[in-house]
């Protein structure tokens, strides 16, 4: 059993931190005080390839694997403190490029992924609704056939990138009455008739990605936009979460070094009582707490991306590392302002809001009680 | 095809992924599997695809209907039905 990278992911994620290091800090906390999403840095990881790391060359991607993606993720979050920058990247590698990569047409495939991954078009996922959230399969935005398109009718929310997308993946209802075997996929374009991206959606967090709703009034798709087949859209959905909770949160482990590092760096400097707070026991128990966390937040991460790229029972191991780091996470943010006291509390220090986007998190790709759901289904409980 | 031991794999199949620690002996051919509340809609979409990879038949959608999957039985006729087109 190996505990370290390759010498290619060595220097993958070498080459990710000089590029991050060099372009992707620029002006964070303003942006966070305005809700500004920066195309322009989206476009610069586009350039560099992040978007398009674990997808075939083909589909205009780097022919890598889930893994180096991960790798390139957390290596970012070592540098980058523009988390919703991360999550937002991370949120179209998951939820968007892998569906229709994994269940797509290759005709789909040819016609959407090669312009995600060199981030001209913007990708947004939309399946919660607003009296359908953990319930996902509830929903109702329906879908009926209509001789070579399908006219969607609904309404989807806490749609993350909505406002600054241009390919969406949906789900709907071919069937009502069939529940669960009637929900399908599908991609949905900016600028097709009847859809619109509705109000704006202010959040504690994350607001370098904005959010919005999605609204289909009579919205008419081409049938080839449909992912997968009718009615194996729960299939489609549960797969690109399971991708979701294995690996969306690497960019947050790469933040939790970096809180780590910052942390420890503020200790020693910062002196009271004629000493730097680092010599006191409890500021170090709190940056070991810190770092026993980081260390149980990596090995689920990596045990959860090996288990969904092998199919060795990943679902189970998905939701443990969605639970066990966006906790994690959550937890050294809250211990990283408290290390920095009364300084930790204002924005100039910009502990705060790694806190405020550690919380969300705990809510997307299902919340934590979600995820403990998943687990006791996978003990028999 | 050969005529393939349709019943022995779903069985297989399913004491595996739902029916974890589970006496094989009681899954029998006309154990009820979704009325019995063995199978959900979301397991009822993974014997599916199992069965389609395996032996290699299409369900369409209108086909996926659980009166068909509701034993070992019914899953073996219906997926023999198929095989003989």
């Amino acid at each position: 059993m190996e505990f370290a990278w390759t010498p290619e992911q060595h220097a993958l994620r070498d080459a990710v931190v000089r590029f991050a290091r060099g372009a992707l800090n620029d002006d964070v906390a303003a942006r966070d005080a305005k809700n500004e999403f920066s195309r322009a840095l989206w476009e610069q990881c586009a350039a560099f390839g992040i978007q398009g790391i674990p997808f075939a060359e083909e589909y205009g991607g780097g022919g890598l694997d889930a893994m180096a993606a991960v790798c390139a993720m957390e290596a970012l979050g070592t540098v980058c403190r523009d988390n919703g920058l991360l999550f937002g990247l991370a949120a179209q590698m998951w939820s968007v490029q892998m569906p229709i990569y994994r269940f797509g047409s290759d005709e789909l495939k040819r016609r959407i992924l090669p312009a995600l991954c060199d981030g001209t078009r913007i990708g947004a996922h939309g399946m919660s609704e607003p009296d359908s959230g953990s319930d996902a399969f509830s929903l109702r935005t329906r879908a009926t056939p209509d001789g070579d398109s399908y006219v969607l009718n609904g309404t989807k929310t806490f749609v993350s990138e909505a406002p600054v997308a241009d390919v969406f993946v949906v789900f709907a209802t071919i069937a009502p009455e069939k529940g669960v075997l009637g929900i399908t996929g599908f991609v949905v374009e900016r600028g097709a008739p009847g859809f619109r991206v509705g109000r704006e959606i202010h959040k504690m967090g994350l607001r370098t990605s904005p959010m919005a709703e999605l609204v289909f009034e009579d919205c008419r798709i081409p049938a080839a936009n449909r992912i997968g087949r009718e009615g194996r859209g729960a299939t489609v959905f549960n797969d690109s979460m399971e991708w979701e909770r294995a690996c969306i949160l690497a960019g947050a482990v790469g933040s939790m070094q970096r809180q780590l590092d910052d942390a420890i760096a503020y200790a020693r400097s910062r002196a009271q009582f004629g000493h730097p707070i680092a010599t006191l026991q409890s500021v170090q128990h709190r940056l070991v707490g810190m770092k026993v966390r980081l260390e149980n937040a990596r090995l689920a991460l990596y045990r959860a991306v090996w288990a969904k790229q092998e199919n060795v029972d990943p679902a189970p191991a998905a939701a443990i590392a969605k639970l066990v780091i966006s906790e994690a996470w959550q937890q050294s943010a809250l211990d990283a302002v408290q290390i920095r006291g009364g300084y930790g509390y204002t924005v100039e220090y910009e502990a705060e809001r790694d806190l405020r986007d550690a919380i969300g998190s705990t809510l997307y790709s299902g919340t934590s009680d979600i995820q403990r759901n998943l687990i006791a289904r996978s003990l028999g409980l | 095809m050969t005529d393939p031991a349709v019943m022995p794999a779903v069985k297989s199949f399913i004491l595996e992924r739902f029916l974890v620690g589970e006496d094989p002996a009681r899954l029998t051919p006309t154990t009820p599997l979704v009325t019995g509340g063995i199978l959900d809609s979301l397991a009822l979409l993974d014997l599916v695809a199992f069965l389609e990879q395996t032996f290699g038949v299409e369900f369409e959608a209108h086909e996926v209907d659980p009166g068909h999957f509701d034993s070992l039985q019914s899953i073996d006729t219906v997926v023999r039905a198929k095989l003989a087109k």
